[in-house]
């Protein structure tokens, strides 16, 4: 059984299709980053799962719980962080967890000492005491994501759980949330951060347009782009350059080889890990001496470009 | 239960930090009666104590506002983001509905304590069972109130705009064509047609009478009571529909 599945799942605000019939399966135990830019349905998707929406047509279960029937048992096994923390302005930060906390059945005794460690940990131990509403934006977003981490629910649903937030303050979220899949949550988070995705994800859902374009582990939607890892390499003086360069073009996986400057070449090969070694070997057959070798991996955004032909980070998203 | 007591607390809390805006209705209700009621009863002839009678019709007009405003209250919650938040919550549409009808309730005894603890100072003649029923009257009234705002929500969620023009417009009309301030039998006769339909007319009547005005000039209380007891479980129960099968947290993105 999967921990949430989506069957031809649709969602309809008025003329606009936010979701076109949308499969989707999490397995347990695993984190899940939905990648997409804004519009792609990813917080559309989250908000149907913790029944806070309504699908327009199409099922939705979170365990062996349908979203539509049984809403109440779905919301006892989950908790959302929602992509912007609003609401409770005259409430302090301790005390809009704690309400979270007795809600959502965390026990007394349990209580407090789960606060302090996550305001501490996420650094809102100084703004406990201050209204929500003279928290800044980074503040407030933290204080978003401790709901999940006190609550800890079997299902943590994150919607963008570092937008806002700095350099450090999101090292310290994405630590806690594998912290929190590592005690035996399932993660379901939704970025259009490329950085974030990369860090949290076990697989990733490419989303656009309402729709699921590709989902696979990190490492093999980038081994699927053709030429997608850079090599880049330096030999030593005196190499008869020519010939080698049109032996390592001959090398499986080389897409194109060019040349950077005095024996420097820069390939564009399909899988660094397979075409180094047999570069190597090349080179050691040849008894050309290898001064340096560099590999890039492509970037999630390279792949949101290979499986939609549309740049994922833009300036306004990046 | 328990989540239904710790969710009114918190959003009470939320609603009364600082209690600045019910002090205010206590001083606006205080400054009304003894500077405008005062002067105005020395006026109004065919009513034995207008300032009495006023006061009555200020505390309904202050029971409808809290009525509206807890219908309005629910919608701004959405506006605001914390009704996606309260819908994410563990708990049973219903209990979370019962919460709200809760709060209003809690809100509303806590701004009319004071003007009707003076109204009944002023009035002097009073019987515990008749300040029970008053006080029932105007519990009826305030969620029925509530109820109408609460069905009206739906159309906060296409445009917010639209349902404040739609709400002012009907609580301007509701107050109007009533009996807060005249008596029904002095009405002209088109205005009176009118009034039978409001619901702060059937409110206050009822009110009047079980604080002791003479039966003469109000509507018959069976009719009212039917009225106003009808509008509440209706109003209500459509509120609770709206809730479990139509509401859907405002999508921020």
């Amino acid at each position: 059984m999967y921990a949430v599945e989506t069957q031809n799942l649709t969602k309809r605000y008025g003329k606009t299709q936010a979701l076109k019939g949308l499969d989707f399966m999490l397995d347990s135990e695993e984190i899940m980053v939905l990648l997409g830019p804004n519009g792609s349905g990813k917080t559309t998707l989250l908000l149907i799962l913790a029944t806070v929406l309504k699908p327009t047509s199409g099922t939705a279960k979170v365990g062996s719980y349908d979203v539509t029937k049984q809403p109440t048992k779905v919301r006892q096994v989950l908790g959302i962080s929602f992509q912007e923390a609003r609401g409770f302005w005259r409430h302090k930060p301790a005390e809009i967890l704690r309400f979270h906390a007795a809600i959502c059945g965390v026990p007394k005794s349990r209580r407090d000492t789960a606060i302090e460690e996550i305001l501490k940990d996420l650094e809102l131990w100084e703004a406990r005491n201050k209204l929500f509403m003279h928290l800044s934006g980074g503040q407030a977003k933290r204080l978003e994501v401790s709901k999940l981490l006190i609550q800890r629910p079997k299902l943590a649903i994150f919607d963008e759980p570092s937008s806002q937030v700095d350099l450090r303050g999101k090292r310290k979220i994405w630590e806690q949330i594998r912290k929190l899949r590592e005690e035996g949550s399932t993660i379901l988070i939704a970025t259009n951060e490329v950085r974030e995705a990369e860090y949290l994800a076990d697989r990733v859902t490419i989303l656009d347009q309402g729709k699921s374009v590709t989902c696979d582990s990190v490492k093999n939607l980038k081994d699927e782009i053709t030429g997608g890892d850079i090599v880049e390499l330096e030999l030593e003086p005196g190499t008869d350059s020519a010939r080698l360069q049109e032996e390592l073009k001959q090398i499986q996986g080389t897409v194109s080889l060019v040349s950077g400057g005095e024996n420097r070449y820069k390939a564009h090969v399909s899988i660094a890990e397979a075409w180094v070694p047999k570069m190597t070997n090349l080179c050691f057959k040849r008894k050309t001496r290898l001064l340096s070798v560099r590999v890039t991996e492509p970037s999630l955004d390279d792949v949101f470009l290979h499986f939609t032909g549309k740049a994922l980070e833009t300036p306004k998203n990046a | 239960m328990r989540n239904v007591i710790r969710l009114v607390w918190f959003d009470l809390n939320h609603e009364l930090r600082p209690p600045i805006w019910i002090i205010m209705e206590w001083l606006t209700f205080t400054i009304q009666l003894a500077i405008y009621g005062a002067l105005i009863s020395q006026l109004v002839t065919g009513i034995s104590n207008y300032q009495q009678f006023y006061a009555i019709g200020f505390v309904v007009m202050m029971t409808f506002d809290m009525g509206s405003h807890t219908g309005r209250h629910f919608v701004e919650h959405a506006h605001e983001g914390r009704l996606p938040y309260l819908l994410s919550l563990p708990i049973p549409r219903s209990k979370l509905f019962l919460s709200i009808a809760l709060q209003g309730g809690i809100e509303l005894a806590l701004m009319i304590s004071v003007p009707f603890v003076v109204t009944l100072v002023l009035i002097g003649n009073f019987t515990i069972i008749s300040v029970v029923a008053a006080i029932a009257t105007l519990f009826c009234l305030g969620f029925g109130v509530a109820g109408v705002m609460l069905g009206l929500s739906f159309i906060a969620f296409k445009s917010a705009d639209l349902y404040t023009a739609i709400t002012a417009g009907l609580s301007s009309i509701i107050i109007r064509f009533s009996t807060v301030l005249y008596p029904f039998i002095f009405l002209p006769p088109s205005y009176a047609a009118a009034a039978l339909f409001s619901p702060l007319t059937h409110g206050s009547d009822l009110v009047r009478l079980f604080l002791g005005f003479d039966p003469n000039i109000l509507l018959n209380p069976v009719y009212s009571a039917a009225i106003l007891a009808a509008l509440a479980v209706s109003t209500l129960g459509l509120g609770m529909f709206i809730l479990q099968r139509l509401v859907e947290g405002v999508k921020s993105a």
